[in-house]
């Protein structure tokens, strides 16, 4: 099973090797993010980038890039990754291709239970609310996949329609509860926009144990993970724990989305995208998917979010809305392709 | 067919009269009772009054001019979204379907955008009379729709690839949606926010007169094709049989359930799940009988959105919670029943 796993199509075009695509990645990873720290309403040189961070002389330039450039560079692409790698064993644990913290509505119950913990819990550290985003994403994956399954199977419709189903319902509750607490609507906000710009730098230190926790569960179960691509039965009979699978990966998917949007806000379809793109390049093997996914799932962020500040220049969009229009295109792709 | 309307057993025939009746009854007691709750009740009697003529002026002022646009506009929009509705479940054969999950509310609502943003000026007001709003809606609604059915291609025959490419229309519909609202000014951007929520408050007199205008001729086209629509258990070649031309007839009924949508969506907002739940009551209150389940469907609608609109006034004042709130917190766990209980009787 996992030997033809290992031979299973990689696009044809792509005859790289693992390395080399390792490589690509990391060093257009490293690439996105000094376009990040350099490009935006002012373009600064690598001279510039260089002084702020080695020798800080508390000039304009220097608070700019260490304060407001330095954290999105490292939001962006931490985001990317979480949310990537959470798409890839929703995917799978789906078996849907066309699944993602989106469609299922978790990124909506991740908001949510935000908004509730702050307005009704009065929760206002950083780590309370990225706990509780967790949470909200958790609870949502576990009920979204159980009506789901009482309603006839995983079918990739039935998925779908209850995800979205769950995620405006998700919204109606948020807009009920900020309406009625204007006061904290400004706040708020600022978890529920889905961009990665005034963040500070603190949830990035807040988030990145909580995705690495999520990576590591995830990369642990890849050989179940790669198992569960096949149906149940398989799956149970090559010895996999299915329950304990499911139930861990649950964790996972939950920890990496509740990370991404305690750090940047629902920033759309972020994870329907990137697996797509990590298995064309590495192949079906979770122990590949999963690194291959959080590398390009922050190229990608990092990417958006560097053209979110040029698309309406000299105003920023939020990087949500960029990634909202590319994921529905290829959403849309998606489907064909599966029509044809 | 004829037969089966000649066998039905008259107590069964009396028995949809009588519960159309009741539902009628209970519309214009909701509509009144909608008038006399407010920030100060004013007593069904005095309604009554002023409604038929009389009434002092304040009340006559607050009946006429703050209360009655609200209730009418409620009215009318969700009588209309609830036909679509009725029109799109029978035509699918799937009682999953809706405005909603065909992407016609979020087609409508970037029209609605794109017309709030290409049409303002510097200060923030139309540059074009507000009448043009719904053509806005109705050509957005149309595109998304046709885009639903040209991407679905040869199998659009088959309501769970409709569904799905209608969700990813809906999808593709609302990021450009946000992209538009940030382009636009930012007073646009903060009055098309509060109309994507759905909500009734701010409907003046003339824009619902626009509104009728515009319902009036679709509900008339729309009921003649209705007339035609086959019934709930045959399928294409059957009905192919019987003479109808389905792949045109179908279009012309997606149309005229697009339209319908948008106009009303046009001026209340994005209302969500109306368009699903009501024609599903209207079917356990009158079962599949034809005209009384377009009437059911149609006063259920009204009445699930003036009683939202008065949900969100009494519990929320002075707040301005959207109507469109109160449908989504109702309509989304009543989706997910259907959607659980349906496979049940399937097997």
């Amino acid at each position: 099973m996992v030997s033809t796993l290992a031979m299973s199509p990689r696009s044809p075009g792509l005859r790289l090797g693992l390395p080399q695509v390792y490589a690509g990645l990391i060093l257009l990873l490293a690439l996105a993010m000094l376009m990040s720290l350099t490009l935006g309403y002012k373009i600064y040189s690598l001279d510039q980038v260089w002084m702020a961070f080695f020798a800080h002389d508390g000039s304009e330039t220097a608070v700019v890039i260490a304060g407001l450039r330095l954290p999105r560079a490292l939001i962006a692409p931490l985001s990317g990754a979480a949310l990537g790698m959470a798409g890839v064993m929703v995917q799978t644990l789906s078996r849907n291709r066309i699944a993602s913290p989106d469609t299922l509505g978790l990124n909506a119950g991740a908001s949510l239970a935000v908004v509730v913990a702050s307005i009704m819990f009065g929760v206002q550290s950083l780590a309370g609310l990225s706990l509780a985003a967790a949470f909200g994403a958790f609870v949502t994956a576990i009920v979204v996949f159980g009506v789901a399954a009482s309603a006839g199977g995983l079918s990739p419709l039935k998925i779908v329609l209850v995800g979205v189903t769950f995620a405006s319902l998700s919204h109606a509750f948020v807009e009920v509860l900020l309406t009625s607490n204007e006061a904290q609507l400004q706040q708020l906000l600022f978890w529920l926009s889905g961009a990665f710009v005034d963040r500070p730098i603190a949830l990035f230190y807040n988030g990145l144990p909580v995705v690495i926790v999520g990576g590591v569960i995830g990369l642990a179960l890849s050989r179940a993970l790669d198992a569960l691509q096949a149906d149940d039965s398989t799956a149970a009979g090559l010895g996999v724990p299915l329950g304990a699978v499911r139930g861990l990966a649950f964790v996972a998917v939950a920890l990496l989305t509740g990370a991404a949007v305690s750090m940047a806000g629902p920033v759309a379809f972020v994870g329907l995208v990137v697996p797509h793109a990590a298995r064309r390049l590495v192949g079906l093997r979770h122990i590949h998917q999963l690194p291959a996914a959080a590398l390009f799932g922050g190229v990608y962020a990092t990417l958006a979010d560097v053209a979110a500040r040029f698309v309406i220049y000299p105003v920023e969009a939020p990087v949500g809305a960029i990634t909202a229009v590319v994921g529905a295109v290829v959403l849309l792709v998606l489907l064909m392709r599966r029509a044809a | 067919m004829t037969t089966l309307a000649v066998t039905a057993p008259a107590g069964r025939r009396f028995g949809i009269g009588a519960i159309v009746l009741i539902i009628t009854g209970l519309f214009v007691l909701l509509c009144l009772a909608a008038i006399a709750f407010g920030s100060t009740w004013i007593p069904l009697e005095t309604v009554a009054h002023v409604i038929l003529g009389g009434g002092e002026k304040t009340e006559k002022l607050v009946v006429w001019q703050l209360r009655m646009p609200r209730v009418m506009a409620a009215a009318i929009a969700g009588a209309a979204i609830a036909f679509s509705g009725y029109l799109l479940q029978r035509i699918t054969r799937n009682e999953l379907a809706s405005p909603g999950v065909l992407g016609v509310v979020d087609g409508a609502a970037l029209g609605v955008v794109l017309f709030l943003a290409i049409f303002s000026n510097e200060s923030n007001s139309l540059t074009v009379s507000v009448a043009w709003q719904p053509l806005a809606a109705a050509i957005g609604a149309l595109t998304a729709i046709s885009l639903v059915f040209i991407l679905s291609g040869r199998q659009s025959s088959s309501a769970i690839r409709l569904l799905l490419f209608g969700i990813a229309i809906a999808a593709v519909a609302k990021a450009l949606t946000t992209v538009f609202m940030l382009i636009g000014p930012i007073y646009q951007a903060a009055q098309a926010a509060r109309w994507l929520a759905g909500a009734v408050n701010a409907i003046s007199w003339s824009e619902i007169q626009i509104m009728a205008l515009c319902l009036v001729p679709t509900v008339l086209v729309a009921g003649w094709l209705a007339k035609d629509l086959p019934p709930a258990d045959l399928d294409d070649v059957s009905s192919r049989s019987i003479g109808l031309n389905l792949p045109v007839y179908r279009i012309a009924v997606f149309f005229v359930a697009a339209l319908l949508t948008s106009i009303a969506v046009a001026f209340v907002g994005g209302v969500g799940f109306l368009g699903l739940i009501a024609p599903h009551l209207a079917r356990l209150l009158v079962g599949r009988a034809r005209f009384a389940g377009i009437l059911a469907s149609m006063l259920i609608g009204a009445m699930m959105l003036i009683g939202a609109d008065l949900l969100v006034r009494v519990a929320f004042t002075p707040l301005e919670v959207p109507a469109g709130t109160v449908t989504a917190i109702v309509g989304a766990p009543y989706f997910l029943f259907l959607l659980m209980r349906k496979d049940k009787t399937n097997g």
